[in-house]
């Protein structure tokens, strides 16, 4: 069985082309700049094949439309017709409460999915341009949503609920939400097999550390809390998000600064985080290097988002009773030694101790980075929500075949 | 050579490109001409930018990198939004650069203090000269006709009225404003810009000073009547409208954000063209703008304007507010 996986956002596609057999990726790559002036589509086959092109891309059905075009090419493609797609899995990214799990795409559940776009008008709309841009170009493939939310749908009310007027969550459905929980979900189950236990025994405390950061408690294989809210700001500090903050300051600033809703946006989604503190950079290596240098802003945001983490490792250990395995995943949690250990050390009252050669030489490859007498084994475990995506939906195909 | 994208298209919508707005083209380089052009690019679409005059050209930059400054400074974006829209904005003093443009938007304004409606219909002709025949030619003028200007044309039925209201950044609006011989394909043209610049149209029948200015000046003229009648101090007055209907400025501050000189030619214009004395400017405004008090892009109008503050003048409104 041959998938695509497609994960739109607002002016670029990413996708994943995997032959479900070996679980192979077969090509892979990126449309970039839609709608925009100097759209391009770059595409790398599984020999290493590599496609530039550059051109007019003027919606994402276009953008689609070319994707599907490079597969099928004779020169850079990997199939001959379109019939070897056998199914489309999509990454939407706000199920809200309506959805739980993975899902086969219909009309009726468009609706659905229509109406959670109001909890993220960024991101749903452009998830949805996709799935009717494949719904016209190839009506008879069956399509599936994976939502970044449903891994968190397993929560209790008390870890989800604001405590705000319980008016609010009825109205509006103002709760927790979560996401990066196909991330999650992968990491924990991977740890269970990894560790050759099964994951509904296991205490796991997974850390989704990229651009974006998240950290979720999982405890019998499901999510029990999450840091991250009913939007992606709350919780640990990020690239250029601030994470929690105290909401007085906010309206505070709001005042002091004479700012409208637009602008306080962009200040705790662009303006903020590390980028925020550093005044440098939004990314971990050029405040590393900064550090480095002596750059005294640069060392103070690499200790808040350390200590972030760690203080969230601690209150997810209080609310699990306990924690197994801790695991990083993500660019920063795969690659960047410095940071993972410094969130690892200070842990040891947990029973945690960091295996310092293990872990000063891993970058990017899964592996315990504990002492073997470490009570919590600390894990790398790389990320890889495309493959959920593919499972997900060459799961639901062969469910409604049978 | 180099592989063409196009090749690879399914034959499905890829390859119909007709209609989408690659390019505009505005002349005029003032307060408004830069608004609009950062609107236009922040949207992704590429502006050409025509001044006349070469030596504006890098002030115009300058202007257009200073009201980018401040709005990072006021969290509205960032350095990297900055860089992208300055990307797409590139300046000229000659009209033939307009030649691919898909709208052109003329938003000339003069110094002097009479109306400059021969002027807009010179930028009209010259630019109907340099663009292709699907071009539409709009202009941003608030109290001249757009038939009036559409005349000079050969093909005045692509020719239209939008009018921004300032700060664009931060208006959602735009009045649309048709003459009878205006075509659908311009409409929907004017459509499917606002649509990609995120502005509401307000559509208007075609008549001078649209819904905005017409609102306005009858405001801005009875609060200087109370003003001079005392019955209320300056800020007093703002306050009401600010404090009491939630007005973002009081027709005061918004009379020196608007440029007193400007504000002067649109009552001229409306009294003109209507010939009721609500539209008649107040004598202050004649006075202040004989006086170079021009509001906020001289320092000071019916306030004081000093690093992006305002504040109140202390002195009596027979010596314009200054103390003696």
């Amino acid at each position: 069985m041959k998938i695509l996986v497609l994960n739109c956002g607002s002016s670029s596609i990413k996708y994943q082309f995997f032959n479900m057999q070996t679980e192979e990726v077969l090509a892979k790559g990126v449309v970039e700049k839609i709608g925009l002036n100097g759209s391009f589509l770059k595409n790398k086959r599984f020999d290493g094949d590599k496609l530039l092109l550059e051109g007019e891309i003027l919606d994402h059905q276009i953008g689609i439309e070319y994707i599907v075009g490079v597969l099928i090419s004779e020169k850079h493609g990997c199939i001959k017709s379109l019939e070897e797609i056998d199914a489309v899995g999509h990454r939407v990214v706000h199920g809200a409460e309506k959805f739980k799990a993975s899902i086969r795409i219909t009309m009726e559940m468009i609706e659905k999915v229509e109406q959670c776009s109001d909890l993220a008008p960024l991101h749903n709309p452009p998830n949805l341009k996709g799935i009717y841009a494949i719904d016209e170009l190839l009506p008879n493939v069956m399509q599936v949503a994976v939502f970044d939310t449903a891994f968190h749908q397993t929560m209790e009310p008390h870890a989800y609920m604001y405590a705000i007027p319980y008016s609010l969550y009825t109205k509006y459905g103002i709760r927790r939400y979560g996401f990066h929980g196909t991330s999650h979900r992968y990491v924990s189950h991977r740890c269970g097999e990894i560790l050759g236990q099964d994951v509904k025994d296991l205490k796991i405390i997974s850390c989704h550390l990229g651009n974006g950061a998240s950290i979720a408690a999982i405890q019998g294989g499901v999510s029990v809390d999450t840091s991250m809210g009913l939007t992606p700001v709350e919780g640990l500090i990020m690239g250029t998000r601030c994470g929690d903050l105290d909401l007085g300051a906010f309206t505070y600033i709001m005042d002091k600064e004479e700012i409208g809703l637009s602008a306080a946006n962009t200040l705790i989604n662009k303006h903020s985080g590390m980028l925020g503190v550093s005044g440098i950079s939004s990314d971990m290596r050029d405040i590393e290097n900064a550090v480095e240098e002596g750059n005294e802003r640069a060392k103070l945001a690499m200790d808040m988002y350390q200590y972030r983490v760690k203080k969230y490792i601690g209150a997810y250990a209080a609310a699990m009773n306990g924690v197994d395995v801790i695991i990083f995943t993500g660019g920063i949690g795969e690659n960047d030694i410095n940071t993972r250990g410094a969130i690892c050390l200070g842990l040891e009252f947990l029973g945690t101790s960091l295996d310092m050669d293990k872990h000063s030489e891993l970058r990017g490859k899964e592996a315990i980075i504990s002492s073997d007498d470490s009570k919590v084994k600390l894990m790398v475990i790389p990320t890889n929500e495309e493959l959920v995506i593919a499972r997900d939906t060459m799961e639901i195909k062969k469910n409604s075949i049978q | 050579m180099a592989e063409r994208l196009e090749d690879y298209a399914l034959g499905k919508r890829a390859t119909n490109t007709k209609g989408t707005i690659k390019k505009v083209g505005l002349v005029g380089g003032g307060s408004m001409g830069q608004e609009i052009a950062v609107e236009v690019s922040k949207a992704g679409i590429d502006v050409i930018l025509i001044d006349l005059n070469p030596d504006r050209i890098e002030e115009i930059k300058g202007m257009i990198s200073n009201l980018l400054d401040i709005r990072i400074n006021r969290w509205g974006m960032t350095t990297g939004d900055k860089k992208a829209i300055l990307s797409r904005i590139q300046f000229s003093t000659d009209f033939c650069d307009l030649v691919d443009s898909n709208i052109v938007i003329e938003c000339i304004n003069t110094k002097k203090s009479v109306s400059n409606i021969e002027s807009r219909k010179e930028v009209f002709k010259s630019i109907e000269k340099c663009v292709g025949e699907d071009t539409v030619i709009a202009s941003n003028a608030s109290t001249v006709l757009i038939a009036d200007l559409a005349i000079v044309l050969n093909h005045p039925e692509r020719s239209i009225g939008i009018h921004f209201i300032s700060p664009a950044s931060s208006v959602d609006i735009i009045e649309v404003n048709k003459c009878v011989i205006t075509n659908q394909v311009t409409s929907d043209i004017i459509e499917k810009f606002a649509k990609v610049i995120k502005k509401k149209i307000i559509h208007v029948t075609a008549s001078p000073g649209n819904i905005s200015t017409r609102l306005i000046i009858p405001l801005i003229n009875e609060a200087c009547e109370l003003l001079m009648e005392g019955v209320g101090t300056v800020e007093d007055i703002d306050n009401t409208l600010m404090l009491g209907f939630g007005m973002q400025l009081g027709p005061f501050a918004l009379a020196d954000k608007i440029g007193l000189d400007k504000l002067l030619k649109w009552m001229e214009g409306l009294y003109d063209e209507f010939g009721d004395k609500k539209y008649k400017t107040s004598p202050i405004i004649k006075r202040m703008v004989r006086a170079n008090l021009m509001g906020k892009r001289t320092g000071e109008g019916f306030y004081i304007y000093e690093n992006e503050k305002r504040r109140s003048k202390a002195g009596s409104i027979i010596n314009l507010g200054r103390e003696i």
